[in-house]
């Protein structure tokens, strides 16, 4: 059976250690000033003075099952694998063309300066192909994030999901049903933009592809009935329309 | 039959052409099949899957549409480097457009080859067709198209090649993605009519011959292109 990779998060564990981003950033020497993980944080009221409280929110490619990304870019470098649910980038059909980066409304993915093509987080594929748990999961302390198979209902991701009540963060106005699930509940909620899928790619969907369309087929029916035309006029009489003419 | 013949074509404008159609055809079913996103397909998803299967993976039929194209635009820019002042005739040749008889020719033309004469006689108009030079006004218009295509594929295809390497923005590798396949849709379009003049039509089976031995039956041309044809008379 195919699997179905997924991560459930507590984030009311999390304590901000950032071990996840940094372990990330070493397993793919991720560049200088981009992630492809994040721990966001909620905003304090400090009103409440000593009940002031903070929550941290632990994150990356939701790995959706309506993936934006994949709807937005034209080779189809950038594909759910069907075998894993897990989003990969074919960095060799890649044109670098940056549609996937602006439409994932939670800006989970970046172009990579050097490779100049985007780069995301793959739930460490080369680690699970050696039996590993995604850096990100290994190396966190207080096991906020649990990776797993929602497919397999004996794995700790299903009994986590079995057990508790869980929230998914989605974007408007689609719902990209993303493969994160966070317990009970979770802070900051509001932070997805909007999917909005570039002008270029609207062009390309809305416009210059129907009108390619009725080009191609005004096209085909003029030649069509030329050649039916040619077919039903045998070749005596179109001579003597030919003669007609001079 | 021992017509006389007119030279129309030399052996380099022929093999140009041959080669510009082998090109043009091989890029636009790659090109198809490079395509693969669920809401553009123009054909469907078979295309680019059978594509695919054909060149072994995506990446390898990326690769054939890269360099087929580029080495078609340098043999193309070559070729015009080359035949500097016949590429120059070729463009003002397609270029000069006689807006009343060009206009009159493709209506006139248009309805005849899909409704016949009995059409034009019904709808008012008279059944003679404005006399045409070396490319009558359909011609004139494919070449238009394929020039004006021609220059926008490969600017946007350039772009599209070098954006992994040197470009930072993106944003000119998107629009250059909408563009390329919006100008190879028209040219396209137009392909279809001109394979079907050529290869198909009982009107223009000369014209299809002539890129072949590079001449055309003196009454052809006086019945397809009388002006190219006075003109050619003249001269001789």
């Amino acid at each position: 059976m195919n699997k179905k990779y997924c991560m459930v998060i507590d984030s009311s564990v999390c304590i901000d250690c950032k071990a996840c981003m940094v372990s990330c950033k070493v397993q793919h020497k991720v560049p200088r000033g981009y992630w492809r993980n994040w721990i966001k944080h909620s905003t304090p009221d400090f009103s409440l003075g000593k009940h002031t409280s903070m929550h941290f929110q632990p994150g990356g490619c939701m790995q959706c099952d309506n993936p934006t990304c994949v709807y937005a870019c034209p080779s189809g470098a950038t594909y759910k694998d069907e075998e894993t649910g897990i989003i990969h980038v074919n960095e060799d059909l890649c044109i670098g063309c940056g549609n996937c980066v602006k439409a994932c409304p939670y800006h989970a993915r970046y172009r990579h300066p050097v490779k100049r093509v985007p780069d995301k987080c793959d739930f460490c594929r080369e680690r699970l192909h050696m039996g590993l748990l995604p850096a990100c999961v290994d190396t966190c302390p207080t096991k906020a994030r649990t990776f797993g198979d929602r497919n397999d209902p004996d794995s700790e991701v299903s009994r986590l999901l079995k057990e508790n009540e869980t929230v998914r963060i989605v974007s408007r106005p689609v719902d990209t049903e993303p493969n994160m699930f966070y317990i009970s509940s979770t802070m900051p909620m509001d932070w997805p933009g909007q999917v909005e899928y570039p002008a270029a790619h609207q062009a390309m969907t809305g416009f210059v592809n129907p009108l390619v369309k009725i080009a191609v087929g005004l096209s085909g029916l003029g030649v069509a009935a030329m050649f039916l035309k040619q077919l039903f006029t045998d070749d005596e009489t179109s001579q003597d329309k030919e003669k007609e003419e001079v | 039959m021992n017509e006389k013949m007119i030279h129309r074509h030399d052996k380099p404008a022929i093999f140009i052409h041959w080669f510009n159609a082998f090109c043009w055809i091989f890029l636009t079913l790659t090109g198809l099949g490079l395509i693969k996103n669920d809401q553009i397909n123009p054909v469907g998803a078979w295309w680019p899957n059978l594509m695919r299967s054909i060149f072994g993976s995506g990446e390898m039929l990326l690769n054939f549409h890269i360099y087929i194209g580029l080495t078609w635009a340098v043999v193309f820019i070559l070729y015009i480097l080359f035949r500097f002042k016949d590429s120059m005739g070729f463009l003002k040749e397609a270029f000069s457009i006689n807006p009343s008889r060009d206009a009159s020719w493709l209506i006139k033309k248009n309805i005849q080859l899909t409704l016949g004469n009995g059409a034009l006689r019904k709808m008012g108009m008279t059944t003679d067709i404005p006399a045409q030079g070396f490319y009558n006004a359909g011609q004139k218009l494919f070449a238009q198209l394929t020039i004006v295509a021609g220059i926008i594929l490969t600017i946007t295809g350039l772009i599209m090649y070098l954006s992994t390497m040197i470009l930072d923005n993106p944003t000119p590798v998107a629009w250059s993605r909408t563009i390329h396949f919006l100008m190879a849709g028209l040219a396209f379009a137009g392909l279809l009519v001109h394979i079907y003049m050529a290869a198909i039509s009982r009107e223009e089976k000369p014209a299809f011959k002539s890129m072949f031995s590079g001449v055309v039956p003196e009454d052809y041309a006086k019945h397809h292109h009388e002006l190219w044809y006075k003109e050619v008379k003249n001269k001789s």
